[in-house]
């Protein structure tokens, strides 16, 4: 059999079919700065324009081998689009990733349009799907969102959001109750455009946060609404510590885990055994910006494949500001040491 | 009238339990019964903060109660602190103090602001979301002893280099405290900041841990 296609490789994995090597790619934002020079573009400008987003994601890929894309970059595009503005610091210099400036502040306030989809930035994302459906049809193609928990902090403040976790108990839980909802939407939205997979990011809710208590009762049965929701592969992706709540996040139906570098994945493996899709866990930062012996980089991509993950995913989104040597080093141990079977998906 | 063991007790307990209308009441009660301020503050609700932080290193608290926690704190901090009274020849430390600009989380800096309140520094709060140069400015405008940045995401740590190696340029005798989930000790030691606290969870850990060295300073047992 010839070689794969980065797609059908992504496509497999989920599948739990067998593959000739493990596919590299992620669920977080991979855009890098080699790609945006070689555009001869800004970071502040890709988050704005599907051209530009869609051009960016297809150029980090294809610079570094990856077999996989995943857009938008930013975790603002569904708040903005609810009408709590975007700050995009095309004046600042460096790299800085979009936020949110005007929060809800009260439960009372939150007023979601029932058009957001039509708003903000959201038909521009739509878009540079539909460019990088067209012009990269060998790559896998991910769509994130962001899960309920999380993104209702992106809307209304995240210190009143906790405290009413406790405070405001059923008033809370409606609430979330109401953004799950637009989960699901977007996640639905995304499966229509025929993405690959969705990765739903409920990156606040580890416990470095929130207890497992917490999570069982607010957390968990959101993302199982969400998981039920959605067809296509789906992953559940949490950073910070979950440890304590990785059996719960398996509960919740998701076609894959994906956890960050405080996760201790040899032991998540022993926990959920060998059925089950588990993507990470290095820290993007210190391994692809920090490193200069090579050696070690490779060390890192290695244990993490023989801690037992079907997939080599960053923690977190890659700091655009990577070092191409690392990067490289990346993708190459991932393909090489990486075409030993993995717990969950055999070879070809 | 309740002996000072009692109200001790009291500010204590309603800052653990998060009762903010108790901390509230104690704390009136102290001033009533004639306590040192300072002594409630310390010893009843930097007492309390800190065996909250051992719920938080032992999971039994989370963030949601310590946050409470704070809230239950300062309402007893805003009746005691009018009433404290400076030494006149000890100049007043101070601290400029916010998140770094594109990151709009303030939690782990609203905690570490809360250690700064509770010890009695003049507080410069700039919010968060703050643009490098504000920092620069306001700490050379103030001189402010301390200038302390959080960033809770990778994605906004690089900032944090820029604006040590501007205030260092310029007044070479601030120290600088970074936190957040993204810096570790090696990152700090890389930007050349004296401080660190190395996650979200840290900061809650470090900020409390660094009420209970004030504590011990305050009663003469570390110098």
């Amino acid at each position: 059999m010839s070689e794969l296609t980065g797609k059908e490789r992504v496509q497999r994995l989920f599948k739990r079919e067998p593959v000739d090597t493990m596919p590299c790619f992620s669920g977080q934002g991979a855009v890098v700065v080699q790609a945006i020079e070689k555009m001869g573009t800004q970071f502040a400008k890709i988050h704005t324009d599907a051209r530009l987003m869609a051009e960016s994601a297809i150029t980090s890929a294809k610079i570094f081998n990856m077999d996989g894309i995943v857009i938008p970059y930013d975790m603002a595009t569904v708040a903005e689009a609810m009408g709590r503005g975007i700050s995009l610091y095309d004046g600042a210099d460096g790299i800085i990733y979009p936020t949110v400036p005007n929060k809800w502040k009260t439960l009372d306030e939150i007023d979601i349009p029932k058009d957001y989809m039509s708003r903000g930035r959201l038909p521009m994302v739509d878009e540079a799907f539909k460019i990088i459906k067209d012009e990269a049809p060998d790559l896998g193609v991910g769509a994130w969102v962001l899960g309920p928990f999380t993104l209702a902090g992106q809307i209304m403040e995240l210190d009143i959001l906790l405290k009413g976790l406790k405070k405001k108990k059923d008033e809370t839980a409606a609430f979330l109750d109401e953004v799950t909802k637009v989960t699901i939407d977007m996640c639905r939205h995304y499966q229509d455009l025929g993405v690959d997979f969705i990765s739903v990011r409920e990156m606040g809710s580890g416990t470095d946060l929130l207890s497992p208590r917490m999570w069982k009762t607010l957390i968990g049965p959101n993302l199982t609404k969400v998981f039920d929701s959605i067809s296509i592969p789906c992953v559940n992706h949490i950073c910070g510590s979950t440890d304590m709540i990785i059996e719960m996040m398996h509960g919740c139906g998701a076609d894959a885990l994906s956890v960050d570098q405080k996760n201790n994945v040899a032991e998540t493996r022993k926990k959920l055994g060998n059925d089950v899709l588990i993507f990470g866990n290095f820290d993007p930062y210190n391994t692809l910006t920090q490193l200069e012996d090579m050696t070690q980089v490779e060390a890192i991509i290695k244990k993490c494949i023989d801690d037992g993950q079907d997939a080599i995913w960053p923690g977190c989104d890659i700091w655009p500001d990577i070092k191409a040597e690392n990067m490289e080093t990346y993708v190459r141990t991932v393909k090489e040491y990486g075409k030993k079977p993995s717990p969950a998906v055999g070879r070809i | 009238m309740a002996a000072q063991e009692e109200i001790l007790a009291k500010l204590k307990e309603a800052v653990v339990e998060y009762e903010e209308d108790d901390c509230a009441d104690a704390a009136q009660e102290a001033l009533d019964a004639g306590m040192d301020p300072m002594v409630a503050v310390m010893d009843g609700l930097a007492a309390g903060m800190e065996e909250v932080g051992v719920l938080f290193d032992t999971n039994e608290y989370f963030v949601p109660e310590v946050l409470m926690c704070a809230d239950a704190l300062y309402k007893g901090l805003d009746i005691l602190r009018p009433h404290i009274k400076l030494d006149a020849d000890i100049p007043k430390a101070s601290v400029v103090i916010g998140s770094i600009q594109g990151d709009v989380h303030d939690i782990g800096k609203n905690l570490v602001k809360m250690m700064f309140d509770v010890a009695g520094w003049d507080v410069h709060d700039l919010g968060r979301d703050v643009p490098l140069e504000s920092f620069v400015e306001k700490q050379l405008d103030v001189n402010s002893d301390v200038l302390a940045m959080s960033a809770m995401m990778t994605t906004t740590m690089m900032g944090m280099k820029k604006v040590i190696a501007m205030v260092k340029e310029k007044n070479p005798d601030c120290l600088i405290m970074l936190g957040g989930a993204p810096v570790t000790r090696d990152v700090a030691n890389l930007f050349g900041a004296d401080g660190y606290a190395e996650s979200a969870g840290n900061a809650v850990s470090e900020g409390i841990k660094m009420i209970g060295r004030l504590r011990e300073y305050q009663k003469g047992e570390i110098e």
